[in-house]
């Protein structure tokens, strides 16, 4: 059997750049996190002494976090002013074309109907990030929150959308487990998508093309 | 140091020695230098000072005990000397009707000119019967008292946010003063009870400059409510370094290990606990072996317990009344998301198995 398939130009540098920052410090976030949630070692494992886990672990929490919300802010740029596949006007189901796509995207991952390709993301996929956006734009806040007890404005602000220390560590706590339900997700579907259709979805956000397909050839 | 030695109740007046010693106590907290005490110790004798009264409502009576009670006479003595108390319902002498007269006595001479501490929450639910003193509600007390008053202070967790009164399901629809006094200046004390050396500071502070000192955005002093207790605690050093107390009773605690894997608090309360510590015992919760409970926190029976774990625990959504720990709750979603991945997969390869591979008619062209 044959394929046929285009190179496209997807996603520009910046977007995978992004891309990969965000996952990495996503990555450190969540094991850091975890462990200031409940920090195992040295206590359990009795790892000795002078070498401040903790604090250690703390620090590269926040050092995670820095990075984090660099990505984060250039994905804000992205939205609107990055490549059309990279716009928030391609991802949100409001356009007629991205109302269908967000039904068929659903219908298809249900092996209902066919896939259609499509250059950007699915607007499935595209609402889902910018949930997540979102979401990421929590932790920040509430991270900051947490981070400058000494800062009175900080603490304002922070008091005023938060309520307490106490709720934001909560809150900051609960949200770690959509980051992690997310990247499960995200993982198996950009994996399926590949194992699937074949158009390199999972190496365009290396290389920034996505091959499609572009006629199926009748074989006799 | 006072004398505990005496017999009895010993001599109740303060004497100038532990006055001055008292002011200082408070010009520590304040985080004033050792030249501003003169100017403390002329506002507090001042014959101008002006009168409190002291409204109790929905409480228990333990900050006033606990002011009163301060095993270091000195500051409750200093109190009591200090803020000439009108209206106390705990200390006061009078009773009954006379009480009342003079309640009203204060705020129609000193109009405008009084302090109003306020101890305990108020309730607002059902036009707020579940509070009354002398036949009047507690909202209707302090709607009249309030508003005549110089400026407010209240004490104490309860006043300040509502407190045990106003935590969930909060049946009597308790709120704290700053929820019902409008245009009074108004400044909390929190704590359950608060140190009596942060009311005092704030006291003096007033009587000193005639404003309230600087607050956070709750309305607390930021002098005594302005830091972390996890980034003053003394067992600091081991929550850095990773050792903790796992059990009560454990190696780690007999070792003063950080008690934050028991449900401390610190990490998310402001007070001056750990650096001015409680009566003249040198003690706070923490050195004497438990965590921090909050409580100087707004609705800190909602949101500090269990006081024995670290966070809330989650209402489960139709579970009528179902609490699981946040942690379960979170594992659970990750386990119910890669259960249905793995679903998601097999019904995949079935759906293969069954029809032969056949990637092309999976796409169709927009
Ligand atoms: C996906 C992103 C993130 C995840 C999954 C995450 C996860 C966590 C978790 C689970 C905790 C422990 C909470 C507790 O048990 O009390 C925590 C603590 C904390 N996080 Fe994050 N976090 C993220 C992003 C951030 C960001 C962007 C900041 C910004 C500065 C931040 C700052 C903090 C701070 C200050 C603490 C408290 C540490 C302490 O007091 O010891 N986090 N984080
Ligand atoms: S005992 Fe509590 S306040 Fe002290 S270091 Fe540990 S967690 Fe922080
Ligand atoms: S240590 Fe915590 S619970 Fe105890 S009085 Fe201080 S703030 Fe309240």
């Amino acid at each position: 059997m044959r394929y046929e398939f285009e190179k496209y130009r997807a996603f520009g540098q910046l977007y995978r750049i992004t891309h990969w920052i965000f996952a990495g410090s996503c990555v450190v976030l969540i094991f850091t996190g975890f462990y200031i949630y409940e920090p195992w070692f040295t206590t359990m494992l009795e790892i000795g002494y002078d070498d401040f886990t903790v604090a250690n672990m703390r620090f590269l929490h926040f050092a995670a976090a820095y990075l984090f919300m660099g990505a984060v802010t250039a994905r804000f740029y992205l939205w609107f002013f990055g490549n059309k596949q990279e716009r928030i006007t391609d991802a949100l189901p409001v356009t007629k074309r991205n109302i269908k796509n967000f039904w068929g995207a659903i219908l298809n991952y249900l092996y209902i109907k066919f896939h259609v390709p499509r250059l950007g993301h699915n607007a499935l996929a595209g609402t889902t990030y910018l949930i997540t956006f979102l979401l990421s734009m929590v932790m920040i806040f509430s991270g900051f929150y947490l981070l400058y007890p000494g800062s009175v404005q900080l603490q304002a602000w922070g008091g005023s959308i938060f309520g307490s220390q106490q709720n934001a560590r909560f809150l900051h706590f609960i949200l770690m487990f959509y980051f992690i339900f997310f990247a499960m997700v995200h993982i198996y579907i950009a994996v399926w998508n590949d194992v699937m259709f074949g158009e390199g979805l999972v190496s365009a956000i290396i290389s920034g093309s996505k091959f499609l397909h572009i006629k199926r050839p009748k074989i006799d | 140091m006072a004398d505990h030695s005496e017999s009895g109740i010993g001599d109740l007046r303060l004497t100038r020695r532990s006055f001055i010693k008292g002011c200082t106590m408070a010009a520590a907290a304040l985080g004033l230098s050792e030249s501003m005490i003169p100017r403390l110790v002329s506002a507090a004798t001042s014959p101008q000072r002006p009168p409190v009264v002291w409204l109790h409502f929905q409480e228990c009576t333990g900050c006033t005990e606990s002011l009163l009670r301060a095993s270091h006479p000195d500051i409750g003595r200093l109190i009591l000397d200090l803020i000439s108390l009108d209206y106390h319902e705990t200390v006061m002498a009078a009773a009954g009707y006379q009480a009342e007269e003079n309640l009203h006595n204060t705020i129609e001479k000193y109009d405008g000119k009084f302090l109003c501490v306020v101890e305990g929450a108020i309730p607002t639910k059902d036009g707020g019967v579940y509070c009354k003193i002398g036949g009047r509600t507690a909202m209707d007390i302090l709607a009249d008292v309030a508003p005549r008053s110089a400026a407010v202070i209240a004490i104490g967790t309860c006043a300040s946010f509502g407190g045990i009164q106003a935590a969930a399901p909060n049946p009597t629809g308790a709120v704290g003063v700053q929820d019902l006094v409008q245009g009074k200046p108004i400044i909390n004390i929190p704590g359950c009870p608060p140190n009596p050396i942060s009311f005092l500071g704030t006291v003096l502070y007033y009587l000193s400059w005639k404003k309230l000192p600087v607050t956070d955005n709750l309305g607390r002093p930021l002098f005594a409510y302005g830091r972390k207790i996890h980034d003053h605690c003394e067992r600091r050093a081991h929550f850095d370094e990773g050792r903790f107390v796992e059990r009560f009773g454990d190696e780690g605690h007999r070792q003063g290990y950080c008690l934050y894997k028991m449900g401390c608090k610190g990490p998310a309360t402001f007070s001056n606990c750990p650096a001015v510590r409680f009566n003249d015992v040198d003690q706070w919760p923490v050195s004497a072996g438990h965590g921090c409970c909050g409580c100087t926190e707004p609705s800190f029976w909602d949101s500090m317990t269990p006081f024995e774990e670290r966070l809330p625990e989650v209402k489960i959504p139709l579970g009528q009344g179902t609490v699981s720990s946040a942690e379960s709750v979170g594992k659970t979603v990750a386990a119910v998301t890669a259960g249905a991945i793995g679903v998601h997969a097999a019904a995949g390869v079935v759906r293969r198995l069954a029809k032969g591979t056949a990637k092309k008619d999976e796409i169709r062209k927009e």
